[in-house]
């Protein structure tokens, strides 16, 4: 069976197709696996013409993906692998662009994947992707069948455009390689001091340092002429602690660092820094008391804003979302419509590499089906004027604008890259603070919550199930009215529907903060970024966090047997 | 759903870890003598310091795991695997993949109760946590410590679940929950992996690609899966085990397809206990020209469209297959769900003291062997999973099943484990085969054996009887079928057959004769096993066409090879 850490790996690298280089200009080479990606292509589009029903449409895309992942735990490491893969997705549209075996439902006949031979054997490779090949157009036709099938006893669809954009085929080889030296020794090394950081604290029960670092090769072929090749790279550092309360609420702080190689890390002083923050936040969580129900006014950090604008609106700018029976389709018909609030300008930009000093997540040159990625104005002074799209067609956009993404093995779909929401109604941040409290006491509150950090979410888009989102704070702070000092709570989700929820927004600050994550969604795992300032909203709703039962470990951890601390004898005293 | 996260949960990381342990199924038990010695709480012996750690916690769990309400732990064991492990695999002529992978895992079990009546039941089963590969003990503990934690209450909240589904049923249950077994100390040698990555590369390269002798190959290739596991164990009755084994795997596979499109297979399978006992470059190429060679000859074989209902002659390899199934996994002392009266989840759990085979046949189940005809056993250890001393087992004497394997789960009327609790790297233990030794009192020449075939066919009138040379998958489908002619001995391969019927009822009745050529199958399971048995004659089976469809043929032709490379 597959080693499933190294699949692990191979996923996130083959996702990472940001931190491209400058195109060098050198005479273009020819490379055995993009030749003979080529040639089969042709090969393959020549033989199936004459087949009933015939492809329009064939694309090869291959990944040669290597890396190391080391995860260390108290001190040792846990997991440590290196790997070396090419994977190909074999993409295939049989019919005609107007419709085809991808329509609706069927969307995922249009792709098959599998592993090629890691070295230029061209027969070898040609074989493999013949197999695929073969195995795809199995698929696709007998989904094509299905498809005019459905189509003659279906009614009419609202949104009649075609299944496939016309889009002019891209040309480019960047010849340079992103070949990673890494010291696995050095950082084996530094990763079991970095761990072994958290065994200073008897209250976070579980804790790892994880290193994932690897360079890709990216090739995509496809029968309409495009051949891109490019190189990059990628380097992610995660931290994690885990506690829980005495209620049982289980508690996580996690800290990510990305950068295009592992020596553009930060320091280890600055890691070890963050282990002892982590460290020093879940010990003040565990003793902080549990969120009430509340509704009134807050803050958002910048990255809690980003994050916010990523779930709530972002995903709803996705293209195909806008096309897909079974989607809400909040914004579907509100082009050229107020949104949000006149002060707030969206835009979605993969073409930017960096913000305010910090490099982003989500940027790429070409997307996953080797469309040019362009800056997309989404939403202008608070009116919708664009979604996020691949080159699925929605009613009024016609073509790509360079956002259909995917992981290996899947379909692509519109998706985020850059999310960057701006503001023409600032102040400085500090007087932000000041506002927040004098709408606090406005409203007659005891207290407003401020969001400092939060972990992530999701947000259901579907009509089966209600409008909603979620976000999962981690570092909430009750910011009193009456000057007291701020009071950490845990235990806090925000809650509610988002077209209200984003028409809330009184004020922001004046400084982008950036949140780099991975965003899951149909199409899988890709990076992102989201960027926002500081926000404060006029009211926001929170709601109680659901917890686990379990109470705290019940005997101090190794080294801590002679402690008669805090906790564990009273621990010992509770149901 | 959407979501945006910056981070792999722990458990995430933890699945991810671990999942290739419990898939990695092990092989071969290197068991030279271990220190084997009476029971004794004596550790200050151990000096190995992963045991030291794991005896230090678990005394340290032992002692002082306690809640309110909740009795504490009566017994708790501390399993960790540590899995060296090698892989690669090419097709046509080229590599895919070839890495390393080194990972640890610690499976802790708690159970609260008392040996009647405990808690291994539902989440009260136990708990995997990751482990160091650095030998850090301290790290080592504090994983124990968490995994031993989340057991405790897991086992606490199993056992008020267990006896609330158990007043369901009224039958009182008149065997306990766990055997007892006297502590065992046995500290064998560490296994390691001895083997030459890139000689492995060379062969896997060259053998695949023989897919040039045939253009109507569509696909061919080998992989290789080596693997060193040592197994750790100390448990709170004072037994420390450590014992290691290694796994050297090859396998080839090929397709191709007949001109009416049937989809043809074959996939040689070589386990062994080392690398020097795989096939050389030499026999892995003439065994892939082989391969490639019946591969032609099926898609020209005729097709078994004609009901047939006679004698039917398995070889060595093929015999082997139906022992694994049919015996092997039937005389596991599994116990079935909770309130079923059946003594075992197998098919021979109404079977004791019942004839089960022809009254000439014997089995044993035999860990303790180590050899046999010059190979080693994969299926050999000196203690089981759950740190039993291994036993030879007899469990079909003239027939007759006398007894089942058994691990420390007690079954209706066998209270105790007989060494055979065994389990895969962070996986549960569970009853299963080691050595498995099929023995007959009356045995035949292979000439003789395919002479009595043909006299069958002739009493019973027919033209032809069937040679089964190899089976395929798990439902005892031939993938190299013959029929051999009654007026001349001749064979003749045939494709798209299957049998229908082919099952324990037919083994005990109509089994007539049993070759004298015992042939060694090493199998990689979730657990390294052996099944040792000969070729095996039926007088009366029913071979008839398969209902399987055919496939459609390629689309398109495969690329041309280019000449000269």
């Amino acid at each position: 069976m597959p080693r499933p850490f190294a699949q692990l790996a191979v996923v996130s690298l083959a996702i990472c197709c940001g931190i491209p280089l400058p195109a060098l200009s050198s005479p273009p080479r020819t490379d055995v696996l993009m030749e003979t990606m080529q040639r089969e292509i042709q090969r393959a589009t020549a033989s199936l013409a004459k087949s009933d029903p015939a492809p329009y449409f064939l694309s090869y895309t291959a990944n040669d993906a290597e890396g190391i992942t080391i995860a260390g735990a108290n001190g040792s490491i846990v997991v440590s692998s290196a790997f070396h893969r090419r994977g190909a997705d074999v993409v295939m549209r049989v019919g005609a662009a107007t419709l085809d075996n991808t329509h609706n439902q069927s969307r995922p006949s249009g792709i098959v994947s599998g592993a090629l031979p890691l070295q230029d054997n061209m027969d070898a490779i040609a074989r493999v992707l013949w197999q695929l090949t073969n195995q795809e157009y199995d698929q696709a036709s007998a989904a094509f069948l299905r498809v005019k099938t459905n189509q003659a006893v279906q009614s009419e669809e609202e949104d009649k455009s075609p299944d496939f954009s016309q889009e002019a085929p891209q040309k480019r080889v960047e010849e340079s390689t992103l070949k990673m030296s890494f010291d696995q020794n050095a950082w084996a090394n530094e990763i079991r001091r970095l761990s072994a950081g958290f065994m200073k604290h008897r209250d976070v029960y579980e804790s790892i340092v994880y290193l994932q670092a690897g360079s890709n090769r990216s090739y995509l072929a496809s029968s309409e002429g495009t051949a891109l090749e490019q190189p990059s790279s990628m380097s992610r550092l995660m931290i994690e602690g885990q506690t829980r309360a005495d209620d049982g609420m289980e508690l996580l702080r996690v800290e990510t660092f990305q950068a295009s190689s592992p020596d553009q890390l930060p320091s280890e002083a600055e890691l070890s820094a963050k282990v002892q923050k982590i460290s020093a936040d879940l010990t003040a969580l565990r003793a902080a008391p549990a969120a009430e129900p509340y509704v009134g006014p807050a803050m958002l950090s910048g990255r809690s804003a980003a994050v916010f604008f990523h779930e709530v609106l972002g995903h709803r700018l996705e293209g195909h979302r806008q096309r897909d029976e079974r989607e809400g389709q909040t914004f579907t018909k509100k082009i050229n419509q107020q949104v949000l609030p006149a002060f707030l300008t969206v835009v979605d930009d993969p073409t930017l590499k960096e913000l305010n000093g910090v490099k982003l997540a989500g940027t790429y040159d070409f997307d996953d089906e080797g469309v040019p990625a362009a800056r997309v104005p989404a939403v202008e002074n608070g009116i919708l004027k664009n979604f996020l799209t691949s080159r699925m067609p929605i009613k009024g956009f016609s073509q790509s604008n360079g956002h259909g993404r995917k992981q290996a093995g899947l379909m692509p779909t519109g998706r985020q890259g850059n999310l960057i929401v701006t503001s023409t109604n600032t102040v400085k941040d500090a007087e932000l603070r000041q506002r927040f409290i004098e709408e606090i006491k406005k409203q007659d509150k005891p207290y407003g919550l401020y969001f400092e950090d939060i972990q992530g979410g999701f947000t259901l888009t579907t009509r089966a199930q209600p409008q909603a989102f979620q976000v999962i704070p981690v570092m909430v702070w009750r910011v009193y009215a009456d000057g007291r000092p701020d009071e950490l709570v845990r235990g806090v989700d925000i809650v509610g529907t988002p077209l209200a929820s984003l028409n809330n927004i009184m004020l922001t600050g004046d400084t982008l903060q950036v949140f780099n994550g991975i965003c899951g969604a149909e199409s899988g795992q890709v990076p992102v970024s989201a960027a926002a300032p500081a926000m404060l909203f006029s009211e926001i709703e929170v709601q109680k966090r659901g917890k686990g039962t379990q109470r705290p470990p019940l005997l101090p951890p190794p080294g801590f047997e002679n402690q008669t601390a805090s906790n564990a004898s009273t621990l010992h005293a509770k149901p | 759903m959407n979501r945006i996260g910056k981070s792999l949960p722990c458990a995430a990381i933890a699945l991810a870890a671990i999942v290739p342990l419990i898939g990695a199924s092990p092989a071969r038990a290197q068991q030279p003598p271990a220190k084997t010695s009476a029971p004794s709480t004596n550790t200050t012996a151990v000096s190995d310091p992963l045991l030291r750690a794991m005896r230090e916690e678990l005394d340290r769990s032992k002692a002082q795991l306690k809640m309110e309400s909740v009795p504490s732990p009566y017994y708790i064991e501390y399993r960790l695997s540590d899995v060296d492990e090698y892989q690669a695999d090419a097709v046509f002529g080229a590599l895919r993949r070839s890495d390393r992978s080194h990972a640890r895992s610690v499976r802790v079990t708690v159970r609260v109760g008392d040996y009647k009546q405990d808690s291994y039941y539902g989440p009260g089963v136990g708990v995997v946590n990751l482990a160091p590969i650095d030998d850090n003990p301290t790290a080592l503990r504090w994983q124990l410590w968490s995994a031993s934690d989340q057991a405790y209450k897991a086992a606490s909240a199993a056992l008020a679940a267990k006896k609330a589904a158990l007043l369901q049923f009224t039958a009182d249950q008149p065997f306990d929950d766990f055997a007892r077994a006297a502590a065992v100390q046995s500290v064998g040698p560490l296994a390691k992996l001895d083997f030459d990555p890139k000689q492995w590369e060379e062969t896997l390269e060259k053998s695949t690609a023989l897919y040039h002798n045939d253009p109507k190959i569509e696909s061919l290739g080998a992989l290789v899966r080596f693997r060193a596991v040592n197994q750790y164990f100390v448990n709170s009755e004072g037994t420390v085990t450590r014992r290691g084994y290694t796994v050297y795997l090859l396998t080839l596979g090929a397709s191709t397809q007949a001109a009416d499109g049937m989809q043809l297979d074959r996939s040689p399978y070589y386990a062994a206990a080392t690398a020097k006992e795989l096939p050389t470059v030499d026999e892995v190429m003439t065994d892939t020209t082989t391969m490639i060679a019946t591969l032609q000859k099926l898609r020209e074989a005729p097709v078994v469209n004609e009901d047939y209902r006679g004698p039917v002659l398995f070889s060595p390899d093929a015999a082997n297959d139906i022992f694994y199934g049919m015996i092997g996994r039937n005389v596991l002392g599994i116990r079935p769900k909770p309130g079923e009266s059946a003594r075992t989840a197998g098919e021979f759990s109404s079977n004791y003291k019942g004839r089960v085979l022809p009254s000439f046949l014997s089995v044993d189940d035999d860990p303790t062997l180590l050899t046999f005809g010059g190979k080693t056993l994969l299926g050999s250890y000196a203690t089981d999973d759950e740190g039993v001393q291994a036993e030879k087992v007899s469990l079909i004497e003239g027939g007759e099943l006398v007894n089942y394997l058994l691990g420390r789960e007690p079954i209706r009327d066998f209270p105790e484990s007989n060494g055979h609790g065994r389990a895969g790297p962070g996986q549960l233990t569970s009853p299963n085969i080691g050595n498995l030794l099929v023995k007959s009192k009356q045995t035949l020449t292979s000439d003789a054996l395919k002479q009595k075939l043909l006299d069958l066919c002739k009493q019973q009138g027919l033209e032809y009887g069937y040679f089964v040379d190899t089976l395929g998958g798990t439902d005892y489908s031939p993938r190299l079928l013959y029929r051999v002619y009654s007026k001349d001995g001749h064979q003749e391969l045939v494709r798209g057959a299957e049998f229908n019927e082919l099952d324990t009822r037919a083994l005990r009745n109509d089994v007539v004769a049993v070759g004298d050529d015992p042939q060694v199958g090493n199998r990689d399971g979730s657990v390294p096993m052996t099944v040792i048995s000969p070729s095996i004659l039926f007088d009366d089976l029913e071979v008839k066409r398969t209902d399987e469809k055919n496939a459609k043929l390629p689309e398109y032709p495969a690329p041309d090879v280019a000449v000269a490379r």
